[in-house]
C-alpha cells in the first residue's frame, strides 16, 4: 500500500495542499481574480485526486476504533517533547494522524465539499483573495480534525476553522451577517474550551509507557486514552462510571453537540446558514455539522464508553427533539435557506438516533446518514444559491411555475428533494432506515415517535417543491435562465453519488462496516452490559 | 563582612551597568543635542547588561546579608524585563509622541533605564525593605513616564491620578510590613517565614498580609486595586502604557510569587513533589482565588463596554493579571511555572497589540475603536497581523496565547481546582466577545469617513514581525519556553 | 500603674494627634504648615523616648529644619496661596467615616490581642549612642538598600525637576 508521496504521508498531503494553495493565493496580485480562483480549484482538485486514492487503497477489513494497529495511513512523529522535571510528568505531543472506518467517508466528504465549494465560489467578486484563502484554511482545519488521532492535534484543527468561519461569514454574508458570524463564533468558542478542559483532564489521567525507556508518559494519544487500564490510579477520571467521568462526557457532549446542532445549542445555525454566502453554506451543512457526530463517535463514546451508555436514553431522547422539532419548524419556515437549514437539525436527528441505537445497523446508519446529509444538503443549498443568484430573492411564496421556465434546474431539485425526504431508490432512503431499524431495537418509542419526523419532512419537502415549481409563474420571472454548465458540475456529481449510493450503498457501507461493528462492540463490550431492549 | 559586600559585587553586574548606563546618559544627554545618542547609549547599557545577565542562568545564592537573591527564578524575570524593556525602547523609537517630546526625548529613554533597575530590584528582593524601596524606584518612575507628555492634559491627569494611588497603596504597604515586623522581630522573608511558623498572633497576619496585598494588587493592577490602571493606560504615551501592562506587571508579579511562596510555606513540613504546605494560619490562597477571580471577571465585563482601544486593552491587561493569578494561586511549582510561560506569551502579544495600536495613532491620531473601521481591508498587513496579536490574546489554537492558557488550565485541572478552571474559561469566551468587536471593524464594516491607507515603514514592519513571529511560533512549538520556565521555578521545589 | 515613661508617651501622642488634625482640617495653609512644625517635633520625640538618638536628630534636622522651612518658604514666596480654597468638598462622609472607623478599630484591636515580639532591653542599647552603630550597618549589612535608596533619591531628584521644568514656549516658524 503506497501511502506516501514524495516522502510526505498521504493524509499530510490531504491536509495541508489548501495550505499551499493558501500561500500561493496571498502571493497571487488581486487583481487577477481568474488566478486565484483556479489556483484554489487546482488545490480542491488535487485533494480529490489524493482522497480518490484512499479510497481505492483503503483496505475495508480493518477496523481502526481503539486499535493503533489497524488505522490506516498512519503517519505519527513527536511533535512537542518536553522532558519530565522532577514534579512534573514528560509531555508528548505528537503528530499522529491515521483514519479508519469512521473517518474515510467524512475524508471523503470534504474533499469533495471543498471542491464544489470552491466551484460555487466563483462568481464571488468581493476581496476574492481574502475569500479564497480563507475557505482553503477552513479545508485544512476541516480535513486535519477527521484525519487527526491526537487530541491535541484535533483540538488545534478544531480551533482553527472558527476564524476562517468568522470571516467568511462576517465578510461575504448577507445583511444581519455581523450577528450571525459573533453567534457562530461565541457558540462555538463556548464548545470547545469546555472541550479543552477536558482534554486537560483526560492528559492528566492517561498514561502510557514509552516505547523505548519504560517510563510513564502523559499522553493526548485518542486511542491510549480509550483504553481503560491506561488510566492513573487515583486520577480525575479513573475508573469507571464515575461522576467525573460523567461530567467530562457531558462537556465534551455540550462541545460536540453546538455543533452538530443539537437541541438546545441549535439557534446559531439558522442564523448562520441564512446570512453565509452559498458555498458557506454548502461547507458549514455538508461538512461542519459532521464534525460534531464525528467527534461523538470518534471521542466521547470511545473514550467516555460508560457514559456514553449512562446518557443513552437522553441521546436518543435528543435526537427525537431533533427530528421532529427540525421538522416542525422546516414547516413554518418561508426563508428557503432557512428551510433548508431547519432540516439540517432534523437530519442530524437521526444520526443521534441511529448513534444511541449502539447496534451495529444503528451505527452503520448514522454513519451512512453523516455521509449522504452532506451530499443531499449541500445540493439543496447550491439549489437555493443558483436561484438566489438569479432573483435575488429567497422567500418561497415568491416563487411558482418555474418547472417550465427551468426544465434541467427542476430536475436537479427534484432529486435533491426526493433524496432529503428518503425515497426509496435515493441515499436518504438507505441511511434512515438503517438508523430506524436499529433505534427500533432499542428505543421501541422513542423511534415510533421520530418517524413523525419523517412524515413531517415528505410534507414540507413536497410543499416546499410545488410552491415553487407549480402553479402559475410570476410575471417578472419569465426571463430567467435555466442553469448553467458550471452549476451544472457542481450538482451533477452530487445528484449522481445521491442515486448511485441509493441504488447500490456498498461502496461506502464497505469502508464503514468493519469500523461500526468494532465500535459498538467497544463501547457495549466495555460495559458487560445488556443494552436495553435486547 | 566586607568580604561579603565585595563577593556579592560579581552577581549584580547586570544591575551596576543599568545603574552606570543611567548615570551616563544623564551626563550625554546634557552635552548632545541630538537624542538619538542617548537612545543609542541606553540600547548599548540594556544589551551589555543582558550579555552579563546570561552568566548568571544557573547561579543560585543569596548576597548581600540575605538581602537578594541571584537565582533562576529572578534571571528568567530578568531575561523577560530586559526583553520587554529593549522591545519598548525600539517601540518608542518609531513613536511619533515621543519624537515629538524634542529636548525631553533623551530624559524618557534614561528614565526607562531607571524602571528597568527598579523592577530588576523588586525580582530579585528577599527583604521586605529592599522590596518597599524596589517598589518605590519602579513607581515614581511610572509616574515621571506617564505623564511625560505634560502639554497633554490627559498625560498630567494619569500621572496625577498614579501618583495618589501609588501612594496610598505604597502606604498601606509600609503599614503591613511595619506590622509584620512588629510581630516576627525581621525583615528578611525566610526569618519571617521560621517566625510565622513557630506561630505569631494570627489577626494581626492576616491584616497585615492584606496590607502587604494591597500593595502588590496595586503593581499588578488586580481588582480592587485597578481604578488607576484605564486613565493611567489611556493618557500616557503608548510604549509606556505598554512597559506598565507587561514590565511592570511582570516584576510585581514576580515580587508577589516570591513573597507568598517564601513567607509562607511551611518550612517544617516534608518537603514534597509538587504541592506545597501551606502554612495554616494564612489564608493566602483564599485571598488570592477572591483577588484573581475579581480580576478577570472585572476587566473581562467591563472591557465589553470600552471604546477607546487603549482602554480597552488596559481592562483586558486586567483580566489577563486574573488568569495569571490563577496560575500562583495554584501555589505549586506547577501552577508557578504555568504563570511564567503565560507571562512570555502575554510579552509578545500584548506589545504587538499595543505597537500596531501605535502605529495606527501615529497616523490617524486615534485610537478609538471606530477610527479603526475599514482598516483590514485598506492595509491588510496591519489589520492580519492585529488580528494575529487579538487572536493570541483571546488563546485560541495555534497561537501563543493558547498555549500559556492551556498551562494555566492545566495547572488548575491538575490540583483539581475544576471550577475556578471553568470560572477561567468561560471568561475567555467572554473576552473573545470585545476582541471580536476590533474584528468587525477591522474588516466587516467600511468606514464612514475617508481615512488614508496605512503605510508602514520597513522598520515598523520589521519591529511587528519581531513581535509577531514568536506569538505564531510559540504556539506551534513550545518546547523550549517551557523548559526555560521549568527549570526557573525549580530553586522553589526544595528550598 | 503608668510611670513617668508613660506620661512622656501620652504628651507627646496628644501633640502629633492634635496637631495633625489641625494639619488636616484647618482651611489656612500656613496654619496647617505651622501645626505640621508640632507633629515632626512629636514623632522626634518618640525617637528619644525610644532611645533612638540619632533617628530623633535627624528628625529635627530634616523635616523640621529642612523640609518644613522648605515648605513654609514655597507657602510664602507664592503669589495669593493664602488665600485659595485648598479643600475640595467630601463626598459620602458617612460611609467613608463608618469605613474608617471600622479600619480603626480592627486596626486598634490587633494591637491588643497580638503578641508582639519584643527587643531584649539590655543597659548597653539603653546607655550608647545608636549613630556608630547606624553607620557600621549601612556600609555593611544594609549597604544595598542604601545604595539603592541613592538611586531612589537621583530619580526622584530628575523627576521633580522635570516636572517643575516651565516649557520653552512652542517654536514659532
Amino acid at each position: 500500500m503506497n501511502n506516501n508521496f514524495l516522502n510526505i504521508g498521504i493524509l499530510t498531503w490531504m491536509t495541508f495542499i489548501p495550505v499551499v494553495g493558501m500561500i500561493a493565493v496571498l502571493l497571487v496580485p488581486k487583481e487577477q481574480k481568474t488566478t486565484i480562483r483556479w489556483i484554489s480549484l487546482g488545490a480542491t482538485i488535487v485533494q480529490l485526486i489524493f482522497s480518490v486514492i484512499i479510497y481505492t487503497n483503503f483496505d475495508r477489513s480493518l477496523a481502526g476504533v481503539n486499535n493503533a494497529a489497524t488505522m490506516q495511513f498512519v503517519e505519527r512523529y513527536s511533535w512537542i517533547d518536553i522532558k519530565s522535571v522532577e514534579w512534573f510528568g514528560r509531555i508528548h505531543i505528537e503528530y499522529f494522524l491515521g483514519i479508519d472506518g469512521i473517518s474515510v467517508p467524512m475524508v471523503l466528504l470534504t474533499a469533495l465539499i471543498s471542491f464544489v465549494a470552491v466551484l460555487s465560489s466563483w462568481s464571488i467578486e468581493k476581496s476574492i483573495k481574502g475569500y479564497f484563502a480563507l475557505l482553503l484554511l477552513l479545508d485544512t482545519g476541516m480535513m486535519g480534525v477527521f484525519v487527526s488521532l491526537d487530541f491535541f492535534l484535533f483540538y488545534v484543527f478544531w480551533e482553527i476553522m472558527l476564524l476562517p468561519m468568522y470571516f467568511l461569514i462576517g465578510i461575504w454574508g448577507g445583511p444581519r451577517r455581523e450577528y450571525a458570524a459573533i453567534k457562530f463564533f461565541i457558540y462555538t468558542l463556548f464548545g470547545s474550551v469546555l472541550m479543552l478542559l477536558v482534554l486537560i483532564a483526560l492528559y492528566f489521567s492517561v498514561s502510557i509507557p514509552d516505547a523505548s525507556t519504560g517510563e510513564l508518559v502523559h499522553t493526548f494519544d485518542m486511542i491510549a486514552m480509550m483504553n481503560p487500564a491506561n488510566y492513573e490510579a487515583n486520577s480525575l477520571l479513573f475508573g469507571l462510571n464515575t461522576s467525573w467521568r460523567y461530567i467530562a462526557y457531558v462537556g465534551l457532549f455540550i462541545g460536540f453537540a453546538i455543533k452538530v446542532p443539537i437541541f438546545p445549542f441549535h439557534t446559531w445555525l439558522p442564523d448562520a446558514h441564512v446570512e453565509a454566502p452559498t458555498a458557506i453554506s454548502v461547507i458549514l451543512a455538508g461538512v461542519l455539522l459532521k464534525m460534531g457526530t464525528y467527534g461523538l463517535m470518534r471521542v466521547a463514546m470511545p473514550i467516555f464508553p460508560d457514559a456514553a451508555i449512562y446518557y443513552l436514553y437522553p441521546l436518543a431522547f435528543l435526537g427525537f427533539i431533533n427530528i421532529v422539532y427540525g421538522a416542525l419548524c422546516a414547516m413554518a419556515q418561508t426563508d428557503f435557506k432557512k428551510l433548508i437549514a431547519y432540516s439540517s437539525v432534523s437530519h442530524m436527528g437521526i444520526v443521534l438516533l441511529g448513534m444511541a441505537a449502539l447496534n451495529t445497523q444503528g451505527m452503520i446508519g448514522a454513519m451512512f446518514q453523516m455521509f449522504n446529509h452532506g451530499t443531499i444538503t449541500a445540493m439543496l443549498f447550491l439549489i437555493v444559491g443558483v436561484i438566489y443568484d438569479r432573483t435575488h430573492t429567497r422567500g418561497l411564496n415568491d416563487f411558482g411555475g418555474l418547472m417550465n421556465q427551468m426544465p434541467k434546474y427542476s430536475a436537479i431539485m427534484v432529486i435533491a428533494f426526493f433524496a432529503a425526504l428518503g425515497l426509496p431508490g435515493l441515499s436518504g432512503f438507505v441511511s434512515e432506515v438503517f438508523s430506524f431499524l436499529g433505534a427500533f431495537q432499542t428505543f421501541r418509542w422513542i423511534t415510533i415517535a421520530s418517524t413523525l419526523g419523517i412524515v413531517l419532512t415528505a410534507g414540507y419537502m413536497l410543499w416546499t417543491l410545488q410552491r415553487v415549481f407549480l402553479g402559475e409563474l410570476p410575471e417578472k420571472w419569465k426571463s430567467l435562465t435555466d442553469i448553467n454548465n458550471r452549476e451544472l458540475i457542481m450538482l451533477v456529481p452530487l445528484a449522481i453519488i445521491v442515486i448511485l449510493l441509493g441504488v447500490y450503498p456498498t461502496p461506502i457501507l464497505d469502508l464503514m462496516n468493519a469500523s461500526a461493528n468494532e465500535l459498538v462492540d467497544f463501547i457495549k463490550g466495555e460495559n458487560n452490559l445488556t443494552i436495553l431492549g435486547q | 563582612m566586607l568580604e561579603q559586600v565585595y563577593n556579592s559585587l560579581q552577581f549584580i553586574k547586570p544591575e551596576l551597568i543599568l545603574v552606570g548606563t543611567l548615570l551616563v546618559s544623564i551626563i550625554v544627554d546634557l552635552i548632545f543635542k541630538n537624542k538619538k545618542v542617548v537612545v543609542a547609549f541606553v540600547i548599548l547599557g540594556l544589551v551589555l547588561s543582558f550579555y552579563y545577565l546570561t552568566f548568571l542562568n544557573s547561579i543560585n545564592q543569596l548576597i548581600f546579608f540575605n538581602m537578594y537573591a541571584i537565582d533562576p527564578f529572578a534571571y528568567f524575570f530578568k531575561i523577560f524585563l530586559l526583553v520587554a524593556t529593549i522591545g519598548i525602547v525600539l517601540f518608542s523609537v518609531l513613536s511619533k509622541e515621543i519624537s515629538d517630546l524634542k529636548s525631553r526625548e533623551g530624559e524618557f529613554y534614561y528614565f526607562l533605564v531607571a524602571l528597568t533597575i527598579g523592577m530588576f530590584l523588586m525580582t530579585s528582593s528577599t527583604n521586605l525593605i529592599m522590596m518597599y524601596l524596589a517598589i518605590e524606584l519602579t513607581s515614581l518612575t511610572s509616574y515621571m513616564l506617564a505623564g511625560f507628555m505634560k502639554e497633554e492634559k490627559s498625560s498630567s491627569e494619569a500621572s496625577l491620578k498614579y501618583v495618589l494611588y501609588g501612594a496610598f497603596s505604597s502606604g498601606m504597604m509600609l503599614y503591613g510590613i511595619s506590622i509584620i515586623y512588629g510581630l516576627t522581630g525581621s525583615f528578611d522573608l525566610l526569618a519571617i517565614n521560621m517566625a510565622i511558623a513557630d506561630g505569631v498572633s494570627s489577626l494581626a497576619l492576616l491584616i497585615s498580609t492584606v496590607l502587604m496585598f494591597v500593595g502588590f494588587g496595586y503593581k499588578i493592577s488586580a481588582v480592587p486595586f485597578h481604578f488607576w490602571t484605564p486613565d493611567v493606560y489611556e493618557g500616557s504615551p503608548i510604549s509606556v502604557t505598554t512597559i506598565l501592562s507587561v514590565a511592570s506587571k511582570a516584576a510585581g508579579f514576580s515580587m508577589l510569587m516570591r513573597t507568598a511562596k517564601i513567607m509562607f510555606i511551611d518550612p517544617y513540613a516534608a518537603p514534597t513533589v509538587n504541592d506545597w504546605q501551606i502554612i495554616d494560619s494564612v489564608p493566602i490562597v483564599e485571598i488570592l482565588t477572591i483577588l484573581s477571580v475579581l480580576t478577570m471577571t472585572l476587566g473581562n465585563l467591563v472591557a465589553i463596554w470600552q471604546s477607546n482601544l487603549k482602554r480597552l486593552l488596559a481592562y483586558s491587561s486586567i483580566a489577563h493579571a486574573g488568569y495569571l493569578l490563577l496560575g500562583v494561586l495554584t501555589m505549586n511549582n506547577e501552577g508557578y511555572s504555568a504563570t511564567l510561560i503565560y507571562f512570555v506569551t502575554y510579552l509578545f502579544m500584548n506589545v504587538g497589540a499595543f505597537l500596531i495600536v501605535m502605529l495606527v495613532s501615529n497616523k490617524l491620531n486615534s485610537s478609538d475603536i471606530d477610527s479603526y473601521k475599514g482598516l483590514g481591508m485598506k492595509s491588510p498587513f496591519i489589520g492580519v497581523m492585529f488580528a494575529l496579536f487579538l487572536i493570541s490574546l483571546t488563546g485560541l489554537p495555534p497561537t501563543a496565547g493558547f498555549v500559556g492558557k492551556l498551562y494555566i488550565f492545566a495547572a488548575l485541572v491538575n490540583k483539581k481546582l475544576i471550577l475556578l478552571a471553568v470560572i477561567g474559561v468561560l471568561n475567555s469566551v467572554v473576552s473573545l466577545y470585545y476582541y471580536v468587536r476590533i474584528f468587525r471593524n477591522m474588516f466587516l464594516r467600511e468606514s464612514d469617513i475617508e481615512t488614508p491607507e496605512i503605510k508602514l515603514s520597513l522598520a515598523e514592519k520589521l519591529l511587528i514581525l519581531v513581535f509577531a513571529i514568536p506569538t505564531i511560533g510559540l504556539g506551534l512549538y513550545f518546547a523550549p519556553l517551557v523548559e526555560f520556565a521549568h527549570a526557573s521555578v525549580e530553586i522553589f521545589s526544595g528550598n | 500603674m503608668l510611670n513617668l515613661y508613660d506620661y512622656i508617651f501620652y504628651f507627646f501622642a496628644i501633640v502629633i494627634l492634635g496637631s495633625s488634625f489641625v494639619v488636616v482640617f484647618s482651611r489656612n495653609i500656613v496654619h496647617s504648615a505651622f501645626a505640621l512644625l508640632f507633629t515632626f517635633f512629636g514623632v522626634a520625640g518618640f525617637y528619644v523616648l525610644l532611645s533612638a538618638d540619632f533617628l530623633a536628630i535627624t528628625q529635627l534636622l530634616v523635616y523640621v529644619g529642612g523640609i518644613l522651612v522648605l515648605l513654609l518658604f514655597g507657602v510664602m514666596l507664592t503669589n495669593n496661596i493664602v488665600n485659595v480654597e485648598i479643600k475640595s468638598g467630601t463626598m459620602q462622609t458617612l460611609p467613608a467615616s463608618l469605613i474608617a472607623a471600622l479600619i480603626a478599630g480592627l486596626l486598634c484591636g490587633i494591637f491588643y490581642v497580638s503578641n508582639w515580639y519584643l527587643v531584649p532591653t539590655t543597659p548597653e542599647l539603653l546607655n550608647n549612642t545608636t549613630a556608630v552603630a547606624i553607620g557600621y550597618a549601612f556600609i555593611t549589612t544594609w549597604i544595598l538598600p542604601f545604595e539603592v535608596a541613592s538611586v531612589v533619591l537621583l530619580v526622584a531628584m530628575i523627576g521633580a525637576v522635570i516636572i517643575a521644568r516651565r516649557e520653552k514656549a512652542p517654536e514659532v516658524e
